[in-house]
């Protein structure tokens, strides 16, 4: 119980992640997909971010009082090109929505595969 | 550190990448100044490419450090001999666009050709980085670039299926992606680093055994996926089969395999981490490479429509590979090195042959295209050579791989993934005498088909280039060989 206390921060991601991949796979609506898809991102985001943090550290950039311990830099870098990615990936995940949407007049995943 | 090899490795990255983004402001001004610039850009980074290859071929890997940060700490470009294989078939990739060049005239709108030629130079860029990387965090930028731009380019297929098509690929390797993402930062957490070199050294040197197995099992997940190794290959038909043909080449010939290149770095990354049961992985890739292999190759001789038979070839190939990985002895894994170059050729031939058959008459289908062979006879005649390699006949490319594989399956004592590989060169074979008969043997059933003849020499030159290379690959396979083989060596453990 401890162990899952200290950890706290990883065990919201795995819920979170679990989250995300229960709307992926168990939502018809595509749109919900892509909301499933951004919570898994989320999650992992969280994973990486929590995982560069050091108690009581300070912001990691160098000024006349930095003191250590600071916060990984190296994390907080690859998250924030994981943010660009995702938010790629959302824009164009939505604008094949509204592609599918006018070619064939529905949002859900089920009624597209019926009427292939 | 800076001398040409370096540059040369730097340009070939970021040259298509810069180039793609003047391709919409030159749309703007003319349609042919863009499509100019895209083949100059293609051809000279596809050369640059090629020159890499020879380059490793010749001195082995190199690296380059860039902005002169030493690794561990900067970012080390690297070519190695997996990379260098990729980069041997970047000319593919150039004959590709070449032939586009009158196939997107008639299959994409003019609005929206600029898009198009700078989504195919950033697949290009993408391609090239993920090949030519020694850091893991460059390599998962490089592979969003070109899986998203794949994702976009699998939506300009004209048919209805092809934005629903394209929105399934973007979940699956979205999803894909985010395994690979996180499976990235873990590693980070355990090691401190993010080079490939030194986080195999750090691994290898004792770190928390289940953390690891988890990250291992996350990047192998993932990149199983953008191989679409059975059973991760359901995205896979369709979108290939929607694309237009130039991007179905592309997808099926280059892109796919960017999943087996990261299959081998995550070989080379985790080769000493303790608590990996790389052995297990192994067999269980192999199997699942088998049963790809009858499962692609069973459901291919089912389809009617062509493209969807290339598309379900191309998931029995990936089978082809992944039972060479899962081999992991020296004949396999160079046969599934050899492949991911020999396959490139193949199946870029078959679908730019085919394209040009639906550019001319209209129809992509076995029955519709019956009695094509006496019209368009040269396309035809290029379409059954890389028919003949892609069965693997000797002496072409295909056999060569099939051969180093069925060695390597009875050298590790697996005769029955051996008659697997027959079976299945068996059952391809009639698929494939089957759109030869209807081609030549069979009375045209429609008047386009009658009035067909070959298409202008911009799209029949990349064919007939690419169906000889399938063949003559297997005349010259020493050239791939002698590449592949150090690197292979090397996975062994040999240095």
């Amino acid at each position: 119980m401890t162990m899952l206390l200290d950890r706290a921060d990883y065990v919201l991601a795995i819920i979170l992640f679990l989250i995300g991949l229960y709307a992926l796979v168990a939502k018809s609506n595509l749109i919900k997909k892509i909301i499933g898809l951004n919570i898994m991102e989320t999650a992992v985001f969280i994973f990486i971010i929590t995982g560069g943090l050091a108690r009581d550290g300070s912001p990691p950039l160098v000024t006349q009082d930095t003191t250590s311990p600071y916060h990984d830099p190296v994390s907080q870098t690859i998250v924030l090109v994981g943010i660009v990615v995702a938010v790629s990936v959302t824009a164009l995940a939505l604008s094949l929505v509204t592609r599918i949407h006018a070619e064939h007049g529905t949002i859900e995943a089920d009624e597209l595969r019926g009427g292939r | 550190m800076s001398e040409w090899p370096g540059q040369l490795l730097v340009s070939v990255l970021a040259l298509p990448v810069t180039g793609a983004a003047l391709c919409l402001p030159l749309h703007r001004i003319s349609d042919r100044v863009a499509t100019a610039w895209t083949l100059l850009v293609t051809t000279v980074t596809c050369a640059g490419a090629f020159m890499v290859s020879v380059r490793v071929s010749h001195v082995g890997p190199f690296s380059h450090h860039l902005g002169g940060w030493l690794a561990p700490w900067g970012i080390e470009l690297r070519a190695d001999q997996f990379g260098a294989l990729v980069g041997l078939a970047a000319p593919v990739f150039a004959l590709v666009v070449f032939y586009g060049v009158r196939y997107s005239r008639h299959a994409v709108e003019a609005a929206r050709r600029g898009p198009y030629d700078a989504l195919l130079l950033i697949n290009l860029g993408g391609l090239l980085g993920f090949s030519f990387t020694g850091d893991l965090f460059n390599l998962f930028v490089f592979m969003e670039l070109f899986s998203l731009s794949a994702y976009a380019l699998v939506a300009y297929g004209k048919q209805k299926v092809a934005a629903a098509a394209s929105f399934r690929y973007l979940v699956m390797g979205a999803f894909s992606s985010l395994l690979v993402l996180f499976s990235i930062g873990l590693l980070y957490q355990l090691t401190g680093t993010l080079n490939m070199a030194d986080m195999a050294y750090r691994l290898a040197d004792g770190v928390p055994h289940r953390p690891v197995v988890l990250a291992f099992g996350a990047l192998a997940l993932g990149f199983m996926t953008k191989a679409a190794v059975f059973p991760l290959h359901l995205w896979l038909p369709d979108a290939h089969a929607a694309a237009p043909s130039p991007v179905s080449a592309i997808l099926s010939g280059l892109v796919v395999k960017m999943g087996i290149v990261g299959l081998i770095r995550t070989y080379d990354i985790f080769q000493g981490a303790g608590g990996v049961d790389l052995p297990t992985f192994n067999m269980g890739l192999s199997t699942l490479g088998a049963i790809a292999i009858v499962f692609g190759a069973v459901l291919a001789l089912i389809q009617d429509d062509i493209k969807l038979m290339l598309a379900y070839s191309t998931v029995s190939n990936i089978g082809y590979i992944a039972v060479g990985l899962g081999l992991f002895n020296e004949s396999g894994l160079t046969g599934a090195s050899i492949h991911i170059f020999n396959h490139a050729v193949i199946k870029a031939a078959l679908f730019l042959a085919l394209g040009a058959l639906t550019f001319r008459t209209g129809y992509r289908t076995v029955s519709d295209l019956r009695g094509i062979g006496r019209r368009m006879p040269i396309t035809v005649g290029a379409l059954s050579v890389a028919v003949i390699s892609v069965v693997g006949v000797p002496p072409t490319a295909g056999f060569v791989t099939k051969w180093y594989l069925a060695v390597g399956a009875v050298a590790a004592a697996r005769p029955l993934l051996a008659a697997t590989l027959v079976f299945s060169a068996l059952v391809m074979l009639i698929y494939y005498l089957r759109i030869v008969n209807a081609f030549y043997f069979r009375p045209a059933v429609h008047e386009e088909v009658e009035r067909a003849v070959d298409p202008p020499l911009d799209m029949l030159a990349p064919v007939v280039l690419l169906s000889g290379a399938s063949l003559a690959l297997g005349l010259i396979a020493q050239v791939p060989i002698g590449i592949a083989l150090p690197g292979v060596m090397r996975l062994l453990g040999g240095g």
